[in-house]
């Protein structure tokens, strides 16, 4: 028996792998695909494909679902979601797969800018318009990005410290989010250069907290222990802002100091409503672009228009004078 | 089975056979099932069953690739009754070492390659002396080998992905390099693919033909009457897990190559991948028994099952849940086997 089953296992194994082989051919025609060429106007019926890097994070649950809510609108459109669970090659796989499928147009929202590159490059030469939203790729093999500016939103948020929870100086701890992500990279730096503006506010420790709540307020734990005096915790995303300001409060110690986080989405864990209930001083919108994504898909296939190659939208800041009414314009059925 | 039963029941004893020929070859009558129902199900376009598709097709092999190479090593520790849970933190150490040493160092290919390829050798060969001469069970050594190899990786790399990109200036991978990913052989199979047939195929022959193979099954069916036998338990072990962090090396290389990158967060969750394949395969989690074309038949349907769901839109949740009952299922049959 044994003998048999190894040479029926590598046979099949042989005729998946030849039945695979053959057609890595690409269509390389010189012509850069436009708008046009995929636009059936207002009559047409399209499927466009969102690739998400992660939708276990708030965020990019929430960037999806915008996107469903704007598409609702849209008739024409049908709008299929895929996953990649923070796996640049399961994200590669997931637009393969969209390519397979024929879609019309692709969104994604690149884990990572290097290894998404090549193969929105792919969808892209094939004629499928592509909106990057929030994190870009490399190269110009893309229709339009649409995203926040992190360098920005850092320096709001530094500024903010700079001029009011601190215009006298003080100490300041950063909650940093998951090392080698650009956005950490920027919020940081961002930040740093803002704060220079006051000579007087220092920044004593900083730890890394992965974007995570239970791991903001484990890396507070132990700064509150190090540092007897802060004044102003910095966090790169709201969770990690909560998660230091629970850990603050365990040892009675919330009251001596102010929390900021990134992101205010508006959603009943997110950072709006810590802001509103007063856990936070202050929180800056990180927009997830999910309604502009189909604005823009359906100025490419029904309108047969164009679309800008960068749309950056700006950063607000909520504090407790706007969380409210901001929270009730992002959800307007309540 | 005694013999008189033999000689009494020549009908019920075939019947059995077959019995056990259906268990035996499990994952490959699964693959074939999969296979066959990811043509029905297709979604098509134009007349045309997208699933069989030759991109398509090449896509799936190409996925399931790295997960394949690691899965083969991964069977090899679970024959002998072990577990290595460090692959996907060696596959993001060697990524990134790979990315380091060509971009940042501006080392060569091969030396690259191969210090690469040794750091994986040698990080699997410690954990199996940790197994073996100290005795500790192999799931507490390779837990802490993840841990150990996610902190070199991100100390090496500065905790930032490192790009690669070809060229022969400096701060550039050479474009031997770019072989590796996404070009083809001969314009036939991607690259990636073709390492792992070559592993599997490897692994398949060596088992066959030498008397480490013996020594496997003996040290996974019963350690301690292979002991008295005299098999040599302590060089099995080691040189099992070493071949395993060898192959999470290679896949980890081949893995910098498809993506253009190294990056100290890759290959998280991929041991879970690798032990379904594995355990789909197969290979009993006790040990002793099952076998590596088992083992590429699971993740190959793993793979096509991934693909089919992924070509249907199925929600990415109700994914996860389909792959865990599948896996359920896989195991569930092996208690239904007969032994043999």
């Amino acid at each position: 028996m044994r003998s048999l089953r190894i040479p029926l296992a590598v046979t099949a194994v042989a005729a998946l792998v030849l039945a695979g082989c053959g057609t890595t051919s690409e269509r390389t025609s010189g012509a850069s695909p436009e708008a046009s060429k995929s636009c059936k106007g207002a009559d047409g019926k399209y499927t466009i494909g969102m690739s998400q890097a992660n939708v276990a994070e708030p965020y990019r649950q929430r960037m999806d679902d915008d996107i469903r809510a704007a598409a609702k609108d849209v008739p024409q459109f049908d709008v299929k979601f895929a996953d990649a669970a923070q796996d640049n090659a399961k994200q590669v796989a997931d637009v393969e797969n969209y390519i397979t499928q024929q879609i019309d147009l692709l969104i994604i929202s690149p884990n990572e800018a290097k290894p998404l590159t090549a193969v929105v490059k792919k969808a892209y030469d094939k004629g499928i318009p592509v909106i990057v939203l929030d994190r870009k790729v490399e190269g110009d093999a893309y229709t339009g990005f649409i995203g926040g500016d992190n360098v920005q939103i850092g320096s709001e948020a530094g500024k903010y410290v700079a001029e009011k929870l601190l215009p006298s100086g003080g100490n300041v701890v950063e909650l940093k989010g998951l090392a080698g992500a650009t956005p950490q990279a920027e919020r940081h730096q961002g930040f740093m250069d803002a704060i220079k503006a006051n000579p007087k506010i220092k920044v004593i420790a900083d730890a890394g907290g992965d974007w995570l709540r239970e791991k903001g307020q484990a890396q507070m734990d132990a700064l509150l222990k190090a540092n007897p005096k802060i004044d102003v915790v910095y966090a790169h995303n709201d969770p990690m802002a909560e998660g230091a300001y629970l850990a603050a409060k365990a040892v009675g110690r919330e009251k001596e100091m102010k929390f900021i986080g990134i992101d205010a989405l508006p959603i009943p864990s997110g950072g709006i409503k810590a802001v509103e209930q007063g856990r936070l001083s202050a929180t800056f919108t990180y927009p997830t672009n999910g309604k502009e994504a189909i604005a823009a898909a359906k100025k490419i296939l029904i309108d047969c228009g164009t679309v800008e190659r960068s749309q950056i939208l700006p950063t607000r800041l909520i504090d407790a004078s706007n969380a409210a009414q901001i929270y009730a314009e992002e959800n307007p059925t309540g | 089975m005694t013999d008189v039963q033999d000689k009494i029941t020549p009908v019920a004893q075939s019947s059995g056979g077959v019995v056990a020929t259906l268990f035996r070859f499990q994952s490959v009558f699964g693959l074939i099932a999969v296979f066959v129902a990811a043509i029905i199900f297709s979604p098509r376009k134009n007349g045309e069953i997208l699933f069989i598709s030759a991109d398509n097709l090449a896509n799936v092999v190409r996925a399931v690739s790295e997960i394949g190479i690691i899965a083969v090593g991964m069977t090899f520790v679970i024959l002998i009754g072990g577990i290595d849970l460090s692959v996907g933190a060696v596959l993001g150490l060697a990524a990134v070492g790979s990315a380091v040493l060509m971009v940042e160092n501006d080392w060569g290919f091969l030396p690259s390659v191969v210090l690469v390829l040794a750091i994986g050798l040698v990080f699997g060969a410690l954990q199996g002396v940790a197994t073996a001469m100290i005795g500790i069970q192999s799931f507490i050594v390779t837990l802490a080998g993840l841990q150990i190899a996610r902190g070199l990786a991100r100390i090496w790399s500065g905790g930032q992905g490192v790009a690669i990109s070809y060229g022969d200036g400096p701060k550039e991978a050479p474009s031997s390099f770019a072989i590796l990913g996404e070009r083809t052989f001969g314009g036939l199979v991607p690259i990636p693919v073709l390492i792992f047939g070559v592993v599997a195929i490897a692994a398949v022959v060596f088992l066959r033909i030498s008397a480490f193979s013996r020594h496997l099954y003996a040290v996974g069916g019963n350690e301690k009457a292979a002991r008295l036998s005299g098999v040599p338990v302590v060089r099995v072990k080691i040189a099992v897990f070493a071949i395993c962090g060898l192959l999470a090396s290679l896949a980890g290389i081949v893995h910098a190559v498809q993506l253009n990158q190294g990056s100290p967060n890759d290959g998280i969750g991929y041991e879970l991948d690798a032990i379904a394949a594995v355990v789909i395969g197969g290979t009993s989690l006790a040990g002793g028994r099952g076998s590596v074309a088992g083992t590429v038949a699971g993740a190959l349907l793993l793979g096509v099952l991934n693909n089919i769901l992924a070509l249907n839109n199925i929600d990415s949740n109700i994914q996860l849940l389909i792959k865990g009952l599948v896996i359920v299922a896989a195991a569930a049959l092996q208690r239904l086997r007969p032994a043999s």
